[in-house]
């Protein structure tokens, strides 16, 4: 009889689940750290890493300026100048020392803002895989990262770099995780208002999806790594937006916000259809949640890469089964 | 003249959006510290003989400008909802983080539950019956408003009060800001209606509306004059000598009200710029200036029209227990006052009005803090994890507020049918009191225990030579905050000195460590470590 009897159990996986840094510096390298702070054996960043603003820090006649939320500061030191990198690494935003006669070259340019932006995102993509190779080295951990929906394709080649030993680009592929586990990622979203780089309509994404699950041999012991979340889950709830504005409002009725699921109907179904292990979604940084579809437990840790706050999940699990989770804020 | 574009180059990228505006959250503060909720008119007047009523509320006021400031500080660090959890368990670790909010918070609230009930009953339906029978020459009206101080009348109102508040916010915090602005504006024309009567009504005529109304009320004649031969004979001075200790001692008891400036912290994370430092200061120190100026304003309003006379045989009546100082088993508050002033049938509904919203409005703010708070809790695996779960359509944390309902249950039963939990009440503001002390002090230490989220916040930048501000207004705040909420626990005048009250208030921070301890050795057993919730990944 099973009740007195111990059935041997395999030592579960531990992994942890982070997304939507947008460039972080500070939160990127916690992010990394997590690995080992948390025990865990797998890493996952689920999309949304390259930064979304870009400071030009002005040389002036007695040291610098930058615009910084909402403020201009000046700068005398180096020390100044530091801090500022620093925060600017934290805040996810690129920067770039120039000359007054550079900055009014790039600011009424929008190819070269792009070339500029395209520039400093390639280059910190590059830093980060280095630092992963180098932090997990020799630790076991595996560090797996797609892209999101505002990640350029042309920059995200960065971190398709070959020889790699943990950190791992998984986009587009069925990845082991265990020896019981696979994991398929897919960082694409249904359109929104911001007119991102990496969006496709939904039914484009459920072709995407179900060009991929043909690969997974048992799919009750898979992670879907989708960035988009599943419609009306509770993952994806945020204000309703104005399309026809830049930037897009909120649409206001009866003077107030009206609020809405704005996750992928394919995501959905196939979470539904499919009914895997694990859903690893984020895209809404506002809309932290865990969910149950089903047997499947779908989760967003949100996002507060502008405070340094590493925002994630840890999940525990075994031969097909979610053991536990705890959302985390580091 | 155009606008200046700023130097920063922007991609196209999605951005995340906040519901509720800083108006909309400065105006809930507003609420919160209940504009019109009297104690301070009767308490002071009757605990503290020779106290100033104006100079306490405004020194209140000056005091928690320093705690407003702290929670502008954290709130743009850390804009994130349930925010004094937040801010705690950040600086001070998970246990602290729990014990304090959910003792001081989650648990004392429920009392909140049953006194807006009471409130709602007594303050506000009570009076509108009361004040049109009296008006219309009514006595139905009058039977009905006496039933609504009844014990069974205020438990119904209580269930009641918080059953359509648990309805309205299970059905979308979008229909609760609908209501808000609503209840706003009746409350200021009800808070208006009172400032005008006050300051409009002869002095003269005062002592002749007073007595009018009580036999229109279905008392004897010469109320006023026998309320002051009752308050003479129990031996308390009609006419007390300033005393500067007497008015440092009504700060505490303004600051029932006034403490509440900070609340819409635990709102942060759906407040729209709540990143901004000005947007802060005008919802928290803001908010606190204006409801401080216009709970003085009240109180001169009285003091105007009733002199030093009424105020002691008001404060007699609640404080002492002379029962010829009530009308119709009513204490004196403000509202009974302005109605008694007035002959108006509209001016008794209009100020009805802002009470029985204000109630109203205060029971929501309960469910909505304490909710919030709730689920960062079940987040962190400290309470069960169906706390958090979140109606996939309602987009609202349904079961959090069940829960919370169904708790407030036997509180409103304890509050109205025992009559040694009443005076509890004021373990609310000492409660919440060290929570906004704890936060003040955390805000502090933010840029030493917290210091990538302080440095990468807004208000970083403010300094004195190279101290933070923060640390010395958070410092200032915390000295204030823990220096009145000591005084609860030893001026007698203040309060919570009995038995009773020191087991209870202890009790409950008891049982909220015990708590944090047992689930964190629950969530051990299952693989799960708490403590990850609160500890901060080195990036080094």
């Amino acid at each position: 009889m099973s009740f007195f009897s111990r059935k041997d159990r395999k030592k579960p996986t531990r992994l942890f689940f982070a997304t939507d840094l947008h460039g972080s510096e500070r939160t990127y390298r916690k992010f990394i750290n997590s690995g080992k702070f948390y025990d865990v054996n797998i890493l996952v960043m689920g999309g949304d890493i390259t930064g979304k603003l870009l400071i030009p820090v002005i040389k002036e006649e007695n040291g610098y300026r930058a615009t910084l939320q909402g403020r201009t500061e000046h700068l005398s030191t180096e020390t100044e100048l530091q801090g500022l990198v620093e925060r600017l690494g934290t805040l996810g935003f690129y920067y770039k020392i120039m000359e007054e006669g550079e900055f009014f070259g790039i600011q009424g340019d929008p190819a070269k803002i792009d070339a500029l932006f395209h520039e400093l995102a390639r280059k910190r993509l590059e830093d980060w895989v280095d630092l992963a190779e180098t932090r997990l080295k020799g630790t076991g951990i595996r560090c797996f990262v797609t892209g999101g929906n505002d990640d350029d394709p042309e920059v995200l080649q960065a971190i398709h770099r070959a020889g790699t030993e943990a950190f791992i680009a998984c986009e587009g592929q069925v990845k082991v995780i265990d020896e019981d586990h696979t994991m398929v990622s897919v960082g694409y979203s249904t359109p929104t208002p911001w007119k991102t780089p990496r969006e496709i309509p939904d039914d484009q994404l459920a072709e995407m999806i179900e060009k991929i699950i043909p690969q997974v041999s048992t799919l009750e012991r898979c992670i879907f790594n989708f960035h988009d979340p599943p419609l009306d889950s509770t993952l994806d709830t945020c204000p309703m937006l104005d399309w026809s504005t830049d930037p897009p409002t909120p649409i206001v009725k009866a003077g107030q916000m009206v609020m809405h699921g704005a996750g992928s109907q394919s995501v959905r179904r196939a979470i539904e259809k499919y009914q895997p292990m694990l859903g690893l979604h984020g895209h809404i940084h506002e809309s932290q949640a865990a969910a149950r579809i089903g047997r499947t437990l779908c989760v967003n840790p949100g996002s507060e890469y502008g405070e340094g706050v590493l925002r994630g999940c840890l999940v525990t699990f075994a031969e097909g089964k979610v053991e536990g989770f705890q959302m985390t804020s580091g | 003249m155009s606008a200046v574009k700023p130097e920063i180059f922007t991609r196209k990228a999605s951005g995340l959006v906040r519901v509720m505006s800083p108006y909309s959250a400065f105006i809930y503060n507003i609420l919160t510290m209940g504009l019109i909720f009297p104690w301070t008119y009767l308490w002071a007047p009757g605990a503290l003989p020779g106290g100033k009523l104006v100079w306490g509320i405004l020194l209140a006021t000056l005091l928690e400008i320093p705690i407003a400031f702290a929670y502008v500080w954290l709130s743009t660090a850390l804009p994130r909802s349930g925010g004094d959890y937040v801010f705690q368990s950040r600086a001070f670790g998970g246990f602290w983080g729990f014990t304090l909010l959910m003792s001081g918070f989650v648990i004392w609230i429920l009392q909140w539950v049953a006194l807006s009930g009471w409130l709602l009953s007594y303050l506000g339906f009570a009076p509108l019956f009361l004040g049109l029978g009296a008006t219309l020459q009514n006595a139905a009206l009058s039977g009905i408003g006496v039933w609504f101080t009844s014990s069974w009348g205020i438990i119904v109102v209580s269930v009641l009060n918080a059953l359509l508040s648990l309805v309205l916010l299970v059905s979308g915090f979008k229909n609760y800001v609908k209501v808000q602005y609503v209840m706003f504006y009746s409350i200021l024309a009800a808070f208006a209606t009172m400032l005008i009567v006050l300051f409009t009504t002869s002095p003269a005529s005062f002592i002749q509306h007073l007595n009018a109304f009580a036999i229109a009320s279905g008392g004897g004649a010469n109320f006023f004059q026998t309320a002051v031969e009752a308050t003479k004979a129990a031996g308390i001075d009609l006419h007390p000598p300033f005393s500067l200790w007497a008015t440092l001692l009504v700060a505490p008891i303004a600051w029932t009200s006034v403490q509440w400036a900070t609340y819409s912290a635990e709102q942060n994370g759906e407040i729209k710029d709540a990143r901004s430092f000005k947007s802060q200061t005008f919802i928290l120190v803001g908010s606190l200036i204006v409801t401080g100026i216009l709970l003085a304003l009240l109180a001169a309003g009285i003091e105007r029209v009733g002199g030093s006379e009424f105020l002691a045989v008001s404060g007699a009546g609640y404080w002492s227990g002379v029962a010829e100082a009530k009308i119709s088993g009513f204490w004196l508050w403000p509202n009974i006052l302005a109605v008694a002033l007035t002959a108006s049938p509209i001016v008794v509904i209009i100020i009805a009005l802002g009470y029985i919203l204000n109630s109203f409005q205060i029971v929501c703010n309960c469910y909505i803090g304490v909710t919030r708070i709730m689920v960062g809790m079940s987040l962190d695996r400290l309470l069960p994890e169906w706390v958090s779960r979140v109606h996939e359509k309602l987009h609202t944390p349904v079961n959090a507020h069940l829960a919370y309902f169904i708790a407030s249950i036997p509180v409103i039963f304890l509050y109205n049918l025992y009559p040694k939990w009443a005076p509890l009440t004021l373990g609310v503001t000492f409660a919440c009191g060290y929570v906004f002390a704890a936060s003040s002090l955390a805000g502090a230490l933010l840029p030493f225990r917290a210091k990538e989220v302080y440095e990468a916040s807004p208000g970083a930048r403010y300094k004195l030579g190279k101290v933070p501000w923060v640390t010395i207004l958070g410092g200032i705040g915390a000295v204030f905050g823990f220096a009145m909420v000591l005084s609860y626990l030893v001026v007698p005048a203040l309060g919570l000195v009995s038995t009773l009250a020191y087991s209870v208030v202890f009790g409950i921070i008891a049982i909220s460590a015990i708590w944090y301890f047992l689930a964190k050795r629950a969530q051990k057993a299952r693989g799960i470590n708490v403590d990850y919730a609160f500890k901060e990944i080195p990036p080094e």
